[in-house]
Formats: structure tokens, sequence, C-alpha cells
């Protein structure tokens, strides 16, 4: 009986000792730190901060996580928010952020306002990577002309030979939102009658899975961002689907037009960061030539800065087609709302 | 009265009321008309979230249906090939996640996926993509659901029958009935209220799944509801959503409460001598191996597979694991939070028990459907809840702000599974203590013990397989634990199920595959040690 008690007793003793030992450790203050709160989830990410580490001494803390609920936390935690930086991918989502005063500025340093273009930063977030939503085909069976657009895969010849993923998507949000900003809402409303017409199926999966899609003949035409293509020819998905990407052909549209449009991954510095000069040393890092690398050749995006070649599994594809530099990015997350309202109405 | 007003009826009165704290978030922290999501909702979608949330039930419900009555029924009555393996093989279900049977799903059936190659390695090159089965998210998060929860059908099915006090196939042929009539008339009937306790199970869970529905986007009552409150900001809508959502919800709670009052009266059976089985001979064997071997292969077998394979195919993504912290943190938690778990649930069954207070009562049973909260809803709820206490705090009595005691932190992490799984742990405690009957203590009392020593010496003893079995059941929901853990916990802090939704989460389930893996051996050596005691017969 008494050591049973006894017992017991140790047991909780270990447990609060656990907790309190556990509590510290996740509290405690390294005086040289810069805290990162990603929705970008890559390894190679976190590789990058390791250089950074070893290059200034300054430790990078990271919480990853869905963007809407990362968000709540940061506003709830308020002024108490350990939270530096925050990363996402989404133009939109970061002009979103913003407009709820949730950054500071300083994300575009000097340094930063020299490499990066305009369009891709503001003085609360700075672009780390672009990456572009494009048009996939089946070489075998549709050849575009060169000046196909977006616009045109709503043309009822391609009935039936579409896919694309579903409204839910922030990229297709950012695609129809860019659209609407160029073509107004009723046109852009007409379109999307026009694309849930000629989907292929329901629209299910990822991009990967659209461009799967059209490897195996379930269509002709895709849309989807041109990183996950590299992803398949780079064998990282297994050599049947390094096969099947290589029966896909990649479409940069809108060339006589506004351009492809484009996209981009960045990063802010937010309202109360404790470690501001390390927020801004951070961002600084991964906008130079060494980091930049890192990033193409891991993710397969766009290099934000002038330099720094792609990866060649995506440079292949061509590196001089027109980008969409009008409308600028800051306006997708303005638009997003309308644009998933345009989407489900058309059935999307 | 006041005697009665001590340590554990304080304990009994505080525990439930802090578990129900979120529960009066959700309800009470929006006021405010702020946004415009609902009349999106209505124009849109509204109603093909609620179809999605219907839809996704039934199908559950109806799977679930019949892959648990049938295998608990082949299992109890008959002797077939296998059935000993089968007994405590098919409750392996329960280790495997519905996301993670999701990943396995989609990467074996998707256009090049693993069916492909399988298809390519034994006939050639060939153009099999058209011939492979596509899946809906729709159906998909049906299958994957199901198979992860049918588990609990079975298992209480199960328990029922074999404490049947006679065999009711017996029964059955005295009445003249054939074996059929005797299963519809007679066998599933009795078995009822256990059956429906388990669907409750199954469709609170349903109810309150996020990773799958996320995995193949399909829109349900829950992602509305964390797209009002989180994307939209409109916590008005969320508020009416939530409402809805709970509604059904504390249904689903009533009539599993009043179901299991109704298995108990089954379960007085008089003798505890294990029913005689019946030999199947001939088609109808071979129809019960198949049937459960089916079972089993799809449940457990095929998502094992699938994430070995990849594990193999791709050993690259396991260097790039921190295997050990990883598993740390996973057992860290599981320990902690089992560890107040049983503790407290103990102290207020005991309060309960001593205090036999109608309110105290009530707001237990009031405070348990925690459980039912979806985790993603219980996460947010917690954090406003903190954030709004410790700036009240402040303004109040200029106290310093404790937000970071409690979010981002592991003390966060073991207080959001506390009140999640809080049901499950006291309910597990209270079935063991109403096995002891009140005279014991009386007795003890009249012999001379302090509340502490009856507490320490004859229930602590008595009730050692319970806490067994409620820690290994705490450890299992811990281990597959994914909303909660990836909004409140600390920096660089990963356990196998974050980092498996991480990889996910970048399109590379390959990745995924070997955290998964991990957490599906944790849970199934978790299942293996408790296995004995679910399945027993005596």
């Amino acid at each position: 009986m008494e050591k049973t008690m006894n017992k017991l007793i140790r047991v909780i003793g270990l447990g609060i000792v656990g907790l309190f030992s556990t509590l510290l450790v996740a509290n405690s203050v390294f005086a040289n730190e810069v805290n990162v709160f990603s929705a970008r989830h890559y390894d190679s990410d976190v590789q990058l901060y390791e250089k950074f580490t070893a290059k200034t001494g300054i430790k990078v803390n990271v919480v990853s996580g869905k963007d809407k609920a990362l968000q709540k936390r940061i506003k709830e935690e308020g002024k108490d928010s350990k939270a530096d930086i925050y990363i996402t991918a989404d133009a939109g989502r970061l002009g979103a952020f913003q407009a709820e005063g949730m950054f500071q500025k300083g994300a575009s340093s000097a340094a930063l306002k020299k490499v990066v273009p305009a369009n891709f930063r503001s003085p609360y977030w700075v672009g780390i990577a672009k990456r572009a939503r494009i048009i996939y085909y089946n070489p075998k069976t549709v050849n575009p002309s060169w000046n196909m657009s977006y616009e045109d895969l709503a043309d009822p010849k391609y009935k039936g030979r579409v896919v694309i993923r579903k409204s839910s998507n922030i990229y297709n949000q950012s695609l129809v939102a860019s659209l609407i900003k160029n073509n107004g809402e009723k046109k852009t409303a007409a379109w999307a009658k026009g694309m849930v017409n000629n989907f292929a199926r329901k629209p299910t999966g990822n991009d990967r899975a659209q461009i799967l899609a059209v490897a195996a003949g379930e269509a002709d035409w895709a849309v989807a961002n041109t990183y996950y293509l590299a992803l398949m020819l780079s064998g990282k998905k297994g050599a049947e689907q390094q096969a099947a990407a290589k029966k896909v052909m990649p479409f940069f549209p809108n060339q006589d037009g506004r351009g492809t449009h484009m996209n981009i991954s960045g990063g802010g510095i937010l309202k109360h960061a404790p470690n501001k000069a390390n927020a801004v040393k951070l961002l600084e890092f991964l906008l130079t030539p060494e980091a930049q690398q890192h990033i193409v050749n891991n993710t397969f995006e766009y290099p934000m800065i002038p330099g720094v070649e792609a990866n060649k599994l995506i440079a292949q594809f061509g590196l001089d087609f027109k980008q969409d530099l009008k409308t600028k990015v800051s306006n997708y997350g303005k638009l997003q709302a309308k644009a998933l309202k345009v989407m489900n109405e058309a059935g999307w | 009265m006041i005697k009665r007003i001590n340590f554990w009826v304080i304990f009994a009165f505080l525990v439930p009321l802090l578990v129900a704290i979120p529960i009066f978030t959700v309800f009470l922290s929006f006021f405010d008309t702020t946004g415009n999501y609902l009349d999106l909702l209505k124009d849109t979608f509204l109603l093909k979230y609620l179809s999605n949330s219907f839809l996704i039930l039934l199908g559950v419900l109806s799977l679930t249906f019949i892959f648990g009555v049938t295998s608990a029924y082949f299992v109890s009555f008959y002797k077939f090939p296998g059935v000993n393996f089968f007994k405590w093989a098919l409750i392996l279900s329960f280790a495997v996640p519905a996301y993670i049977y999701a990943y396995s799903l989609v990467a074996f059936f998707e256009n090049y996926g693993t069916a492909f190659s399988i298809l390519t390695y034994l006939f050639g090159e060939g153009d099999y993509n058209k011939n492979i089965p596509k899946f809906d998210g729709l159906i998909g998060s049906m299958f994957s659901i199901s198979f992860s929860l049918f588990g609990y059908v079975y298992v209480l099915t199960r328990a029922s029958f074999v404490f049947q006090s006679h065999n009711l196939i017996e029964v059955g042929k005295n009445l003249g009935l054939s074996s059929y009539e005797s299963f519809f008339k007679i066998i599933l009937p009795s078995a009822r209220p256990a059956i429906v306790v388990g669907l409750s199970l199954v469709a609170m869970e349903t109810l309150s799944d996020f990773g799958t529905v996320d995995f193949f986007s399909i829109s349900t009552l829950t992602t509305a509801i964390y797209n009002a409150w989180i994307s939209f900001d409109d916590l008005t809508t969320a508020n009416q959503l939530s409402f809805v959502l709970l509604f059904f919800i504390l249904l689903l709670f009533i009539l599993e409460n009043l179901s299991r009052k109704g298995a108990k009266y089954h379960q007085n059976s008089k003798g505890n001598k294990p029913i005689p089985k019946i030999q199947l001979v001939g088609g109808k064997s071979i129809l019960a191996t198949c049937f459960c071997s089916i079972l089993f292969f799809c449940s457990f077998v095929f998502p094992v597979s699938q994430m070995t394979y990849w594990t193999i195919k791709f050993p690259k993504y396991f260097q790039d694991i921190n295997f050990w912290s990883l598993n740390m943190n996973t057992l860290l938690l599981v320990f902690l939070s089992s560890l107040f778990l049983i503790i407290f649930s103990f102290m207020t069954n005991y309060g309960n028990r001593v205090s036999k207070n109608k309110l105290i009562s009530y707001l237990s049973t009031f405070s348990v459907s925690g459980y039912a909260l979806p985790g993603i809803i219980l996460a947010v709820a917690f954090i406003t809840f903190i954030s709004w206490f410790s700036d009240f705090l402040s303004s109040i009595f200029g106290f310093n702000s404790f937000k970071n005691v409690f979010i981002g932190s592991v003390v966060g992490l073991v207080i959001a599974y506390f009140v999640r799984f809080f049901s499950l742990s006291y309910n597990g405690i209270k079935s063991g203590y109403s096995k002891i009957n009140n005279s014991i203590d009386e007795n003890a009392y009249l012999l001379g013990y302090s509340k502490l020593k009856t507490f320490s010496t004859i229930h602590l003893p008595y009730l050692k397989t319970n806490i067994l079995l409620v820690g290994v059941l705490i450890a299992l929901e811990i281990i597959k634990e994914l909303p909660i853990t990836l909004i409140l916990r600390p920096f660089n802090f990963e356990t196998f199920a974050t980092k498996a939704y991480s990889y996910a989460a970048q399109d590379l389930l390959e990745a995924a595959a070997f955290p998964s893996l991990c957490l599906i051996i944790w849970a199934s050596i978790f299942i293996l040690f408790i296995s004995k005691y679910i399945l027993s017969e005596k």
C-alpha cells in the first residue's frame, strides 16, 4: 500500500519535473535568435536557416503550419508574440496580412530594394522566390498557338479537355483575381462558366495530379504551377512520374498581352517582432545569390534576384517568357474573395 | 453537508469546469457582426458544405456498420481458419489515422501511382492509367475514415456478443430460425446498444475530422467553421455554424449516453463462461476467412505496405529526419498527457463518488463533450480564450501576460489534449469505478481509513487494468493527433504526425512515409500491449 503510494508520488514528481524542464527548454531565450512562422514546409528552407546560423551565429527557430492558423496565433499572441518573420506562399496572403496591420515596415531594406523588382515587394514584405501558374498540354494531341491565353481555355472547342484543381485553392484564387483585375468581374464570371463547361472531370487532387491527368490522356490541357513539373522531372517522385512528366509540355500563356501570371513566396517582419534587426538580416540573407541558388535547386521556383539561374529542369523550358509585371501582385489579396465567389457561382 | 465540501469535491467541480471552458468559448466569444462570409456561404456553398458533411457521415456510418458488425459476428460465434488471428489483428486498424490512410489511397490509385508501377512491373510497359479506378475526394474520405474507425464498432459489438448469457445462435435454432433470420431477428437487436455506442463514437470522430477532408480538399461543416473563423474573421458565422455542429454532436452524445445504459443492462449476464463456437465448413468458412482477410488487408496491411514501399524506395528521405527527437517529443506528450489525465480523472471520479452532488455530476457529463469538439476548433478556441484571459487579468490587476506559458509551449499542448481527451479518460475510469460497490468504501471508512488511504489502497489496485487501458487509449489518440499539435506547438518541435503532415503539404508523400510508418508502429505496439484486455472473454 505504502509502496503504491510512494510509486505514485514518484511518478507524479517525475512528471512535474519533466514538465518544467520542457517548459524551460521551450521558452529559453537565446540572446541571438530570430523566430520564423512559416506556412512553407520545405525541409530545404530549414537547411537554409542552418546556413544562416553558421554564418551569423543567429539561431533560427521555426514553427510551420497552416497559413491562417499561424496568422490567428500571431494575432492572438499580440505584443507577446515571439514571432519575428512570417513566411508564406502567395502574394495575396501577404497583402491581406499587411492590410490587417500585422507587419511593420522594414522588410524591404535598402539592400533588398536594389535587387528585388518593385512588383514583388512592398515596405511590409518582400518576395523570396517566384513561381508562374502556367498551362500544360499533351504535345501528341494538341498544339497551342504562340499567343494562347488563360482566357482561351474557356473556348467551347476545348469541351471536356481541361483539368484544374478546386476553387478553394489559393493559387487558383490569385489567378482568377488577376483575371478580374484585368478583364472585370463580369467577363471573368463568363470565363469561369466556360472553364467549368470544359472540365474533363470534377476538380480533384493537387497541381501535380492535373499534370499527371494530361500525361495519362484524361485531358489535353491543365493549369498548374511551374515547379510541380520540375519536381517530377527531378526523379524525387520516382521513375514512373519522371517518365510521365516528359509526356507533358509546359506553355507560358498571354505572351502577346500582359504576360504569364506570376506569384511569389515571401515574408514580412511582424509588428511585435522582438528581434527586428536579426529578422532584417535573415531576409537579406534569403535574397543573397547563395541562398537563392539553394532555393531554386530545391523547390524549383524562379529566383527573385538577377544573376541567379533557375534550376536547369525548369530553365530548359525557357526563361525569357513575358511575365505579367503589370498586374501588381498586391491586387491578388484584395480580389481573392471575389474570385472565390465567381468560381463558386460557376460551379467550380 | 459542510463536511462534504473537501479537497475531492472541489476537484470534482474544478476539473470539469476547466475542461468546459473551450466549449463555452466556442459559443460565447462571437458576439460581434464582423464579416460577410455568411452571405457568400448562403449564396454559394453552405448547402454543399452541409451535404458533404452529411454524405461523409452517412457513408462512414454505413461502412463501419457493415465492417464492424459482420467481422464481430464471424469472430464471436464461429470457428474458421485464422479466427484467432483476426480477433486481434482487426483492432490494428486503430493504429492508422484516417489522414495517413488517405495518403496511401491517393498514392496507390493516382495516375502513374503505385498501382501503375505494380502493373508495369508485372505486365511490362502499358497504358494502365485508364483501367485504374479513380477516387473522388468524397469517396476517398469516406473510405479512409471508415477503415480507420470501424474498430470502434468491431470492439464494442464483439464485447456485447461475447458477454451474452446464451448462445444466441442456439436460441435461434431452437426457435426454428435460419442463421440468416436469427442474425437479423435475435443477434443484431441484442447488440444494438453496443452498436449504437460504437457508431456514435465513429460519428463524432467523423464530424470532427480535419486532416483527411483537408487533404482531399473537401469542404465540410468543420472546415467551414475553420474558414469562417480564421480566413474570413467572421465570428458570427463561425458561431452559427458551430452551433449547428455542436447541436448534431450533442444529439449523438445523448444517443451514446442512453445506449450505454442499455448496453450495461444487456451485459448483466450471469455466467462468465465463454460461448462455445460453431465450426464453419466449406463455402461458409471460406467466406468468413475471406471477409476478415480483406478487411484486415484493406485497413492495415495496405497502408503499412504503401508506406513501407516508399520508405524503401526513397531511402534518402529518412536521413532528413531527426528520428530521436521525434520519438522523444511524441513520447513526452504521451507521458505527460496520460499522467495528468489519469490523475485528474481519478480525482474527479472520486469526488463525484463522495459528494453525490447532482450539479457536479451534470457538470462532469457536460464537460466530457469536449471530445466531440473538433481538435482544430478546440485549438483555436484555446488560443482565443488564453489571449482574452491574459489581457483581462493584465488590464484589471496589472498581471504580467502569461500567453507565452500556454501558447506555443508543451504546457499548452498538454492542457489542450487534456480538454480534448478528458472524456475518454474520465469515462474509462468511471466504468471501472462503477464496478466497485459503495459498501466497500463504507467498510473502509468504518475501519478508520482516510479518504486518501481508501483511494490508494483499495481503489487504485482494483482499477489497475482500467488505468492501463485508459493510458493506452490516450496514448493512441495523442500519437495520431494532428491539428492541435500543429497550431499550439513550440518552436522547432515536431511529432511524427506533424512531420508527416508537413511532407504531405509540400507534395512529398514519399517523404511522409517514414514518419507515418513510425507513427503506425508506435500505435501498434500500444494496441498489442492492451489487446488481451480489450479482447478478454472473461
